[in-house]
């Protein structure tokens, strides 16, 4: 008796084998600590699983355990890049619940800092953007003029990237007249620059050739996946905050929402730097008709707002940035719920990747403009 | 399209929702969890085309000292005084063995949100879930079940996705207490 040979393995479906390819915790490009599991065919991505929650700090929870004020300095950890806005939203949810308005001049001191911040925060994209897609020459440019929005910054908050300035009521402190100056002084040198980096990154062909028609995103997809701000716009879906639902008197401030048409990479890296010129114009109007007064609502010192709920949202830098908070009557948050407009936008990687090259994973994920610690929370 | 018009299309077609206590100057129903995907459904024809947020909201009470992971030092108050003893006069407000999961739907064009409540006991809660209306429920529900366990039904990958896998129970549960792990 002979022995059978083994059975031969009868080929799969697939044409090549597929290989697992463990992308972060800490890699340069994912900002943060993300992973993501590629399963991928030869170049081909047929699976991505974004793995979160290395940065989950609980700040929910946390914040049933502080009073409101203190509330506004988790705040600034959420979205680190962009802590005014955030400020704003947590500021502006309280306030609903309280029903408080605040005074004119502090509604126009908060719509300059969020801008200024915006800008900041889109400078920092454009500059990390570059790298991630291998031109470093634009990054030293964003971070030279990033550094002197934060320098504006420390000159009226006291800090440089965690705030605590927008406060429940109003803003912490009023500007100074040699603020607004070096504000104007900043615009100034500020908007020819964008010109620079059109000619350093936007019209590069190698730039031009990584992001145009890669990761195209379409508006139904977009909304169907909760994508929110430059992300959405960038599909051609007409939605900002701003003119949405207008916060802070942005109705009276003139500025257009920068839109896409294809909804690819390059939209949503043009989309930011469009916003930025929009931005600028914001802060000199804003800077322009600055009323006098107070910065200050009449608020006391203990807030206990009544027992109920509240929502509000603003836009964000990474888009809508929304605060739903419950209050018992005590002087803390009985549930706060943060509906972060990265952790939504991340979530489109799933589907946005399968059938693209390996290669372009890195400027799809660029694009999208995440922040693990809002993502994680 | 008033946000009015809405509910009181909505209240015709489902007429065991209610309206519930609102979320201030948002319209909100309170819809039972059986009907839940089928107003969703309706409004989703009707235009609300955008989920904004599903989150969640235990109402056992507040939070107990286990909780904690780390002593509370409150600027305003006394410094002997725990986060229990100021909570404590609220102690039987809205106190009850239920949670309310909380979705908010957007009309993008007719610049309208909608607020939807459904009540669901705390243990062994289930919901229909939305993913397959809206993919932005993925990751959302999935987040509430992390932090709430709250099962929905029909979601196509319910896991984990904020703690680490050796997290024990739901730590936005109001009774949640901290297992010591190696990181304490």
């Amino acid at each position: 008796m002979t022995r059978t040979p083994p059975a031969v393995p009868t080929r799969s479906a697939h044409k090549t084998d597929q290989l697992f390819v463990n992308m972060g915790p800490q890699h340069p490009s994912t900002h943060g600590v993300l992973r993501v599991g590629l399963t991928i065919e030869g170049e081909v991505i047929v699976k991505a699983e974004p793995d979160i929650g290395y940065l989950h700090r609980g700040t929910e929870k946390l914040l049933e355990t502080r009073t409101y004020p203190q509330g506004v300095v988790f705040s600034d950890r959420w979205d680190y890049c962009s802590a005014m806005t955030n400020n704003l939203a947590f500021s502006l949810a309280v306030e609903r619940l309280m029903g408080v308005q605040a005074p004119p001049r502090a509604d126009a001191l908060r719509v300059i800092h969020c801008e200024l911040q915006r800008i900041a925060s889109h400078l920092l994209f454009v500059g990390t953007y570059g790298i991630d897609i291998g031109a470093a020459t634009p990054f030293l440019h964003t971070f030279r003029e990033r550094e002197m929005i934060l320098d504006l910054f420390e000159m009226s908050s006291g800090a440089r990237l965690t705030y605590n300035h927008i406060r429940i009521g109003g803003v912490a402190a009023d500007i100074t007249p040699e603020w607004a100056a070096k504000a104007r002084e900043f615009l100034a040198y500020f908007k020819p620059r964008l010109c620079e980096y059109d000619t350093l990154l936007t019209y590069n062909p190698i730039f031009l050739d990584r992001t145009q028609g890669i990761g195209v995103i379409s508006a139904e997809t977009a909304l169907a996946w909760g994508l929110s701000g430059p992300n959405l716009r960038a599909s051609g879906v007409p939605y900002d905050v701003r003119k949405w639902a207008p916060h802070c008197g942005y109705e009276g401030y003139p500025f257009e929402m920068a839109l896409g048409k294809a909804g690819d990479c390059f939209d949503r890296y043009h989309c930011r730097v469009r916003e930025m010129r929009e931005s600028a114009k914001i802060v000199e109007a804003a800077l322009e008709g600055l009323p006098e007064g107070e910065v200050m609502a009449k608020i006391p010192k203990l807030l206990k707002p009544a027992p109920g709920e509240a929502y509000a949202h603003v836009e964000g830098s990474r888009g809508d940035l929304g605060i739903y908070v419950v209050s018992d009557g005590t002087a803390m948050p009985y549930r706060l719920h943060v509906r972060a407009p990265s952790f939504a936008n991340l979530a489109i990687v799933q589907e946005l990747f399968v059938g693209q090259k390996l290669a372009d994973v890195i400027a799809m994920l660029g694009s999208l403009d995440i922040v693990l610690g809002e993502v994680d929370r | 399209m008033t946000a009015e018009e809405v509910l009181a299309k909505a209240l015709a077609k489902f007429p065991r929702a209610d309206k519930a206590d609102p979320v201030k100057d948002y319209p909100t129903l309170r819809v039972s969890a059986g009907d839940l995907l089928g107003l969703v459904r309706y409004l989703k024809e009707l235009g609300f085309s955008y989920l904004d947020m599903v989150s969640a909201v235990d109402w056992k009470g507040p939070v107990s000292r286990e909780g904690f992971v780390r002593a509370p030092g409150f600027n305003a108050l006394r410094r002997e005084a725990s986060a229990q003893a100021a909570a404590a006069p609220a102690a039987g407000f809205r106190c009850r063995d239920e949670m309310t999961v909380v979705y908010c739907l957007t009309h993008p064009s007719e610049k309208l949100k909608v607020f939807l409540k459904t009540d669901l006991p705390r243990e062994g809660g289930r919901l229909p879930s939305l993913a397959g209306l809206f993919k932005a429920a993925d990751w959302q529900e999935r987040e509430v079940f992390d932090l709430f366990g709250i099962v929905f039904e029909g979601h196509p990958d319910l896991r984990k996705i904020l703690t680490p896998a050796f997290l024990q129970g739901h730590p936005l549960r109001k009774d949640y207490a901290h297992v010591k792990d190696r990181f304490d």
